[in-house]
C-alpha cells in the first residue's frame, strides 16, 4: 500500500519535471513580457508532431530530434512574435487573447492538414526498459525525460541569472522603460524571450512523446496545465515553478491511481480554480 | 409622431425584423441554407449575450460552452427521464446555468480574479464540466443520449424541419439584443461600462464590482442555458462534448471582433464569420481537407490586429461613408449630430 503510494508519487514527480519545463516557457513569455499566450499548449503539440515527423520520416532516434526541433520551434516563436505578438504589445490583453487564439486555431488546423486527426506515437527510442530500485520501478523513458527536463530548467535558470541576454530579459521584465534607456533593445529582447519560451516546448514535446501519443487537440490540455502551474507558483521564481510543477504532476498521478484516470485533469483544474480564489499571487509569487 | 417613428433607422429595423420572420418561408425548401442561418443565429444569441459580461463588463468569459452544456443536459435529462416538455425544460436550463454561474462567479469576483486569470478559470470550468459529465454515468456518461423522435411534436419540441428552432433562437436573439440595448441605459449598464474601462476607478467611485459582474454573468448564463435547451432539441441528443472549449472561445472571439460592447457587434460578427466559416468549409474543405479552419484563423487574426475596434465600427464607418456620398449635406449633418 505504502509502496504503491510512493511509486505513484515518484511517477508524478517525474511527470512534474516535464510539466515544469513547459510551464517555464510560458513563464518567460507571460512573466517577462506580460503577453497572454493562449497558444502555448499548441506549441507543445506542434513540437510533438515535429518530433514524430523527424523520428519517423528521417529515421532519427527521438533522443536526437531536439537538434532540429529546438531551432525549429525557436524560429516559429520568433516568427510569431514579429508577425503577431509585436503588434499587440501596447494593446489590451483582449486583443492578445484574440490573436493567440487565432494562432492556436491555425496551428491546430495546419497539423490536422499535415498529419490527419488520428493520434500518433513514435517508435522505440534507444532509451527503453525499466530500472528497478528496491520495490520501485522507474520507466526509463520517464526517468530520462525527467532528468533532461531538470537539466534544461537549471540551464535556463543559469542563463537568466548569469548571461547578458538573461540579464536583459530580467531587466525588461522588471522595468521595460529603464531597461531600454540602459541600451537594451526591447524588440530583440522580447523576440528572444518569445523564441526561448517556444523553444522550451520543443524539449518538452520531445520528452512527452517518448511515453504518450499526440493528437491535434491536445494543445488545450497542456496550455491550461501550464497556466495552472504558473498560477500555483506565481511569477518570477523558477524554483517555485519546479515545486508547483511537481505538485501538479503528483496530483495528476495520484488522481489517476486512486480515483479515476479520466479525472486527472479534473483535479488539476479544480486546484487551479481554487488557487485563484485563495492565493491569486501564487505560492511563491515575487510580483 | 408618425414622422418621429418612421426614421430611416427604425424603418431599417422594421425591415430587418420582417425579413428575419419571413426568411424560413422563403428558403424553407432548402434545409441547408436554413440550418446555416440557424447556426448563425445560435452563435449570434450566445455572442450577443456574452457581450453583456464580456463587452460591457470587460470580463473575458470563455465558458459559454459550460452554460450551453448545462442547459442541454437539463432539458435533455428532464425530457428523457421524466418526460417533461422542453417548454418547461428550457427556462429551467437557464436557471441551472445561471445558478452554476453564480456559484462559480461569486467566489471568483469576491477574490478579485480578473483579466487573463478570469478567462483561464472560465476556460478550465468548461473542461471540468466536460470531464465531470463524462464520468457521471447516471446522466449518460460518455454515451449519446437520444431524445424521442417525432416528425412534428410540439410537446417534445421535435420537428423534421429547422424552422421551429430557427424561430425560437430568433426570439432569444431579439431578447438578447433588447437586453444589450436596455441594460446600457440602466444603472447596471453604467456600472458595467465603468468596470469595463477600469475596475479600480469604478470601485473608487462606489461601484459594487462583485454584484454588477455577477448580475451580468447570470443574465448571460441564463440566456446561454436556454439556448442549450434549444440546442439539444435541435440536434436530438446530448453528450458531454457539448461542453466545448472551442465553441466557448469562438463565442468570445465573435464578441471581440464584432466590437466589444456594441449591441449588434457580435451578431454582425456571427453573420459574417460563422457564415464565412461554413462557406470555407464547404468550398475549401474539398480542395485541401481540413484547411478551412486555418484560413478562418488567419481572417480572425487579421481583423483582431488591424480592426481592433471591431466589425461593427467598420460597418458603421462604411454606412456613414455611403450616406455622406448619397445624401444631402444638411440632412447628413443633422442626422449625424443627432444620431451618433
Amino acid at each position: 500500500m505504502l509502496d504503491n503510494l510512493i511509486q505513484n508519487f515518484i511517477n508524478g514527480v517525474m511527470l512534474g519535471a516535464i510539466y515544469t519545463l513547459i510551464a517555464l516557457g510560458l513563464s518567460i513569455i507571460f512573466g517577462v513580457m506580460n503577453i497572454v499566450n493562449f497558444a502555448h499548449g499548441d506549441f507543445v503539440m506542434v513540437a510533438m508532431y515535429a518530433t514524430f515527423w523527424i523520428s519517423t520520416g528521417l529515421g532519427w532516434d527521438p533522443v536526437a530530434t531536439p537538434l532540429i526541433t529546438i531551432p525549429l520551434l525557436f524560429l516559429i516563436g520568433v516568427l510569431a512574435y514579429y508577425l503577431l505578438i509585436h503588434r499587440t504589445l501596447r494593446r489590451n490583453y483582449v486583443t492578445q487573447i484574440a490573436v493567440t487564439v487565432g494562432l492556436m486555431v491555425f496551428l491546430r488546423s495546419i497539423t490536422q492538414v499535415l498529419f490527419q486527426a488520428r493520434p500518433r506515437t513514435i517508435t522505440q527510442s534507444i532509451i527503453q526498459g525499466t530500472l528497478n530500485l528496491g520495490p520501485y520501478t522507474f520507466t526509463m523513458t520517464r526517468l530520462a525525460s525527467a532528468i533532461v527536463a531538470v537539466v534544461f530548467i537549471v540551464a535556463i535558470y543559469l542563463f537568466l541569472a548569469k548571461s547578458w541576454a538573461g540579464w536583459a530579459i530580467r531587466a525588461a521584465s522588471d522595468d521595460l522603460d529603464s531597461a531600454s534607456l540602459l541600451g537594451i533593445n526591447p524588440t530583440k529582447t522580447y523576440a528572444l524571450s518569445f523564441g526561448l519560451g517556444s523553444a522550451l516546448t520543443a524539449v518538452g514535446g520531445a520528452l512527452l512523446i517518448t511515453f504518450q501519443q499526440v493528437d491535434p487537440t491536445m494543445g488545450m490540455r497542456f496550455g491550461l496545465l501550464s497556466w495552472a502551474i504558473l498560477a500555483l507558483a506565481g511569477l518570477g521564481s523558477i524554483p517555485g515553478l519546479l515545486i508547483s510543477g511537481t505538485i501538479v504532476g503528483v496530483v495528476e498521478s495520484l488522481t489517476a491511481a486512486y480515483w479515476d484516470p479520466r479525472a486527472r485533469s479534473l483535479t488539476v483544474y479544480l486546484l487551479f480554480i481554487l488557487i485563484l480564489w485563495i492565493k491569486p499571487k501564487g505560492l511563491f509569487g515575487r510580483k | 409622431m408618425l414622422k418621429k417613428i418612421s426614421t430611416p433607422k427604425n424603418l431599417l429595423l422594421l425591415g430587418i425584423i420582417l425579413f428575419t420572420l419571413v426568411l424560413p418561408l422563403v428558403i424553407g425548401s432548402n434545409q441547408y441554407v436554413l440550418v446555416l442561418t440557424t447556426t448563425v443565429i445560435l452563435f449570434g444569441v450566445m455572442a450577443t449575450s456574452w457581450n453583456l459580461i464580456g463587452g460591457l463588463g470587460g470580463q473575458l468569459d470563455l465558458a459559454a460552452g459550460a452554460y450551453l452544456g448545462l442547459g442541454a443536459f437539463t432539458t435533455g435529462t428532464l425530457l428523457t427521464r421524466w418526460n417533461i416538455t422542453p417548454w418547461v425544460g428550457m427556462p429551467l436550463s437557464g436557471l441551472v446555468a445561471a445558478g452554476v454561474a453564480a456559484l462559480i462567479g461569486a467566489p471568483l469576483f469576491r477574490f478579485r480574479v480578473r483579466g487573463v486569470w478570469y478567462a483561464l478559470s472560465s476556460s478550465a470550468l468548461v473542461q471540468v464540466l466536460y470531464t465531470a459529465f463524462m464520468m457521471w454515468s447516471s446522466v449518460g456518461g460518455p454515451m449519446d443520449q437520444y431524445l424521442p423522435r417525432y416528425d412534428a411534436s410540439f410537446y417534445y419540441l421535435r420537428y423534421n424541419t429547422y424552422a421551429p428552432y430557427y424561430y425560437i433562437l430568433l426570439m432569444l436573439l431579439y431578447i438578447a439584443l433588447y437586453l444589450n440595448y436596455y441594460i446600457r441605459g440602466t444603472r447596471l449598464g453604467f456600472q458595467l461600462m465603468a468596470l469595463g474601462e477600469s475596475e479600480e476607478a469604478a470601485e473608487v467611485l462606489g461601484v459594487n464590482a462583485r454584484n454588477s459582474k455577477l448580475k451580468a454573468l447570470m443574465i448571460y448564463a441564463y440566456l446561454v442555458g436556454v439556448t442549450g435547451g434549444v440546442y439539444t432539441c435541435l440536434f436530438g441528443y446530448y453528450h458531454p462534448r457539448f461542453f466545448d472549449s472551442n465553441m466557448s472561445t469562438e463565442v468570445a472571439i465573435l464578441g471581440i471582433v464584432g466590437g466589444l460592447g456594441i449591441p449588434y457587434g457580435p451578431l454582425l460578427a456571427a453573420a459574417v464569420l460563422v457564415r464565412g466559416r461554413e462557406l470555407l468549409r464547404a468550398n475549401l474543405g474539398t480542395v485541401v481537407e481540413r484547411s478551412s479552419m486555418a484560413v478562418y484563423a488567419v481572417i480572425l487574426v487579421v481583423i483582431a490586429l488591424f480592426r481592433p475596434s471591431g466589425l461593427a465600427v467598420l460597418a458603421g464607418d462604411i454606412y456613414r461613408a455611403i450616406r455622406l456620398r448619397f445624401a444631402k449635406d444638411t440632412y447628413v449633418k443633422s442626422a449625424d449630430s443627432a444620431g451618433d
